[in-house]
């Protein structure tokens, strides 16, 4: 359907209420969801949503009001709505943080997908998820296999006052299994693809490259593996991580700190503040040289990718490291402006309900020219981590400690035994100048988060860290077990 | 939209289904946050949706589809899917009949018509108290005032029929000194029970009392963690006293029921009907709730089900479903952790070396069997030395197991709530000791 009548009245409502910027965006969400659960289909869902949400602008104060009433009536009382919550920020304001957007465009954008995952008969899905859970039950000790598909269409269309009328139409697709194996007072899991699973745009074809069938069987057998397996040791050891736990390093400790609102403060009360601080910026070493990441908001298959971000700006690629050292953010147009910059399109919505604000989206590592196998060569004492199962990070993320499902043991060069339980812990920049080397690009992968949590109230975000494996040295490892 | 309407609606689904078995939920929520930062609002929203779910179930097979197209087309498109995916699914053969309900009574306090009724002008004054404090300290202050009134009404074609309206109002206070900060926090039903200027003096007075900090040594600490901070930890275990955690071998009660895991002096009870986060009565299949004794004295009494869990195993349904398709199993989503003996204040009094701790942060599990969690102290943490606060600490990491912590804690006299009446946890401030620290910070 058309909304454009729809959404000048909505504009015109909140100037003549007193707004003095307006954008409304529309949205027609549809989520399918299929898991198959120790040999049944435990989900089998399909949800659809429609509504909208109005940012209105009065003296530099923000207001932002969503619904689903698609009458005139529920549009004009909306948008009143967005512009009366708007002035009663502005009439306690002791400072002006919003600023209107400055460029229009009018424009579409549609995800490229090689072959609709609606096409493919519902029975074929349900069948290749039961199958790929029937596989990682290897031994009884398996007591729970999960895999699981998502598939998200997003076709929405952004108005503003200045002009700009922009539709998209996005297609995010994912999939994952996970084995969870229980012995003697130790329970193990092992998930595939990462942690989370194969994440990105796209179509069907993301199914087919997670490969889950080719890789339950041994997915199940390492997770019963686990549980006889040593314990991961504790020290200082040279590390090795997958590149699936890369992506979500890149994605709590830079990621997270680099997005200008929270450097500013606007995270404080919740998921904290940032050390990346402005004073920083051009100066700080945040990585070795090796240590290059972008945010390309325009990457094929990246599950972040856009036209346009919920702001109305065209999605570009900007540097956040270069060669180690700090010299960008993510940003909107407010906190953009506050450094004297532009901004680079990282202003997201979890759905129609929710206000835009900074997200992550494609934050990227580029790769380096080691090939994976090289990695291991002059390591003399290290492990091997694969897929993350525990993460945590201080407010200001410097310190963590993640832990990973599976650790391999390497001795003088040679990957080796299974270890359980390996974690590792740090501070952010002594850890990522300790990086000394990075998989080449045929073991990169556009890893994608689609569970990223942010703002009051939570909003869900879908960000993609693009990463290969990667080396570090001297790494405080075991972590919670006796480390 | 009021409970009759949303009844009206659900039967009028109801009847479109051709289905052996059909379930219907409706509901609707109004939400508004007014954010600030700096000592000025920079996030102001407010966002109302009514939205509607069918589970329709032919033989042995299950759909579920989820709209909030309203129309009379959108209502049909929503049951034609919900039976086309039914259609198409494979038999699960431990399937249940769907739950015949019955009688629920919705405590008192649940909705308060002021909340529900909240301007952003209300919350705009909330706020404005938090800035002057603030101000009063040269201090600056982020956080947030909330209201929100929503409300759901489930039926099913076995006869259950339950309808339930809540309202929740909260603020969430950190304010910042120059090195230092600290945080408070309320809830409750009814937004007149939320003193914001309050909730801003304890944050300012934690900043003031944490301020220079110094650098304490990781390791064993007794330790006192105020209910913000207890309870956020204590979230981490409520998964165990799953049915399905339990059945699958994940949960540290999988030993069985009848054993004692925790120490003497603790009591644990799922209870949706406590005075201070009165909440549903009835789970998300329409099934009343009982209120239920997890922990009695450290022994582990009860799980909690829903129909699936509860046919499964042979017990009876409890009625802690969530919303169908769930693949997470039932779940207890109002803890109440008994109260000890004594006021906080003495707990501190008879610590000779220890910290006290506001609140947590970034708490994850570690090792599930064992609950071992890790995490990060935050906004207000204070060395305590011959029975009394001597001064603020730097933030530090922690490793701990909650089963270990529970085994050795004493309790504070006085109940807390955190959490929205959803899923609200009420605590005690506890006296743990030998709390493991692994690393600290410089702030």
């Amino acid at each position: 359907m058309s909304f454009d009548a729809l959404a000048q009245r909505a504009l015109d409502t909140a100037a003549k209420r007193g707004g003095q910027y307006a954008d409304i965006r529309f949205e027609v969400d549809r989520t399918e969801r299929i898991e198959a659960r120790n040999g049944v289909v435990a989900t089998l869902s399909d949800t659809t949503s429609r509504g909208y949400g109005i940012r209105a602008l009065v003296d530099g104060a923000w207001g932002f009001a969503a619904g689903s009433d698609l009458s005139d009536a529920g549009i004009d009382r909306t948008a009143a709505r967005a512009v009366e919550i708007a002035k009663a920020g502005a009439a306690i304001a002791r400072s002006r943080l919003g600023e209107p957007p400055r460029r229009a465009y009018n424009d579409t954008f549609v995800t490229p997908i090689k072959r609709d995952p609606h096409d493919v008969p519902l029975g074929e899905r349900v069948l290749l998820l039961l199958d790929a859970e029937k596989a990682l039950h290897v031994s009884p000790q398996i007591r729970v296999g999960r895999a699981w598909m998502d598939l998200w269409t997003i076709d929405k269309v952004f108005y503003s006052s200045i002009g700009s009328k922009i539709e998209q139409s996005v297609r995010q697709t994912g999939s994952g299994m996970e084995a969870l194996a229980v012995g003697e007072g130790d329970v193990q899991s092992r998930t595939f693809p990462g942690d989370i699973g194969l994440y990105k745009t796209g179509g069907w074809e993301i199914i087919e490259q997670a490969h889950l069938l080719d890789n339950a069987q041994r997915i199940g057998e390492e997770a019963v593996a686990l549980l006889t397996a040593p314990q991961s040791p504790s020290g200082t050891l040279d590390i090795i991580l997958g590149g699936s736990q890369v992506s979500l390093q890149i994605h709590e400790s830079c990621g997270h700190p680099a997005e200008l609102d929270r450097v500013m403060g606007w995270e404080a009360n919740f998921s904290g503040v940032s050390f990346l601080e402005i004073d920083q910026l051009g100066k700080l070493k945040y990585g070795s040289d090796l240590v290059t990441i972008v945010i390309d908001n325009t990457l094929p298959e990246g599950l972040a990718t856009l036209g346009y971000d919920d702001e109305g700006t065209k999605s570009t690629v900007s540097d956040i490291i270069r060669n180690g050292l700090l010299v960008g953010y993510e940003m909107s147009n407010d906190t953009a402006r506050t450094i004297g910059r532009e901004s680079n399109a990282c202003v997201r919505a979890q759905s129609w309900e929710f206000v835009p604000m900074i997200r992550m989206c494609n934050l990227n590592l580029l790769p380096g020219n080691t090939p994976f196998e090289n990695l291991f060569d002059d390591v003399k004492d290290g492990i091997y981590m694969e897929s993350n199962r525990s993460w945590s990070i201080d407010d200001h993320r410097l310190n963590f400690q993640f832990g990973c499902e599976i650790g391999w043991e390497i001795k003088n060069g040679k990957r080796g035994r299974i270890l359980k339980n390996p974690t590792y812990a740090g501070i952010t920049p002594k850890f990522w100048n300790s990086c000394d080397a990075i998989a080449d690009e045929r073991s990169w992968v556009a890893w994608g988060t689609p569970n990223c949590g942010k703002g009051e109230p939570m909003q869900t975000g879908h960000t993609a860290q693009c990463a290969a494996p990667a080396r570090f040295r001297g790494v405080q490892v075991g972590v919670g077990y006796g480390g | 939209m009021d409970s009759a309407h949303r009844e009206e609606v659900a039967q009028r689904v109801l009847a479109l289904s051709g289905a052996d078995e059909t379930e219907v939920m409706v509901w609707n929520e109004r939400s508004e946050l007014t954010r600030f930062t700096h000592n000025s609002v920079h996030q102001n929203v407010a966002e109302s949706d009514v939205s509607i779910k069918v589970r329709a179930i032919i033989g042995k097979r299950t759909g579920v589809a989820t709209t909030n197209l309203m129309d009379e087309s959108g209502l049909r498109a929503l049951v034609d899917r919900a039976v086309e995916m039914a259609n198409l699914a494979p038999e699960d053969p431990e399937l249940p009949p769907l739950p015949a309900g019955g009688p629920t009574q919705t405590p008192e306090g649940a909705y308060v018509k002021d909340t529900g009724n909240a301007s952003p002008h209300l919350r705009a004054q909330m706020c404005d108290a938090i800035f002057k404090t603030a101000e009063e300290h040269d201090y600056w202050c982020a956080g947030f005032a909330s209201t929100s009134e929503a409300g759901v009404t489930i039926v099913n074609s076995n006869g259950a029929r339950a309808s339930f309206d809540g309202t929740d109002a909260a603020v969430n206070v950190k304010m910042n000194a120059s090195d230092s900060s600290g945080y408070a926090e309320g809830f409750n039903n009814d937004v007149n029970r939320v003193d914001a200027r309050a909730i801003g003096r304890t944050a300012a007075q934690k900043a003031r009392d944490s301020a220079h900090p110094r650098t304490v040594e990781p390791g064993e600490w007794t330790v006192i963690l105020e209910p913000a901070a207890f309870g956020e930890l204590f979230t981490y275990v409520s998964s165990h006293f799953s049915a399905q955690s339990f059945d699958e071998g994940s949960s540290f009660l999988s030993d069985g029921l009848d054993k004692k895991y925790l120490g003497d002096n603790v009591t644990i009870t799922d209870d949706y009907a406590h005075p201070l986060a009165p909440g549903m009565p009835f789970d998300f299949e329409g099934q009343p709730t009982q209120r239920l004794a997890l922990i009695e004295d450290g022994i582990a009494k009860n799980i909690v089900t829903d129909s699936y869990w509860a046919h499964k195993l042979g017990r009876s349904n409890t009625g802690h479903a969530l919303p169908a398709p769930n693949a997470y199993g039932p779940q207890a989503m109002h803890l109440v952790v008994a109260p000890g003996s004594k006021p906080t204040n003495e707990l501190i009094a008879e610590t000779q070396r220890g910290l006290l701790i506001t609140r947590f942060w970034y708490i994850r599990t570690v090792d599930q069997k064992k609950a071992i969690v890790t995490g990060m102290t935050r906004d207000g943490t204070f060395l305590i030395e011959n029975g009394a606060l001597a001064g603020g600490v730097r933030n530090m990491r922690f490793n701990h197991s909650i089963i270990e912590a529970l085994r050795s804690c004493e309790f504070a006299n006085a109940l807390h709530r955190t959490g929205s009446y959803a899923y609200s946890v009420v605590v005690p401030a506890a006296k743990i000791q030998g709390f493991k620290f692994s690393s600290g910070t410089d702030f």
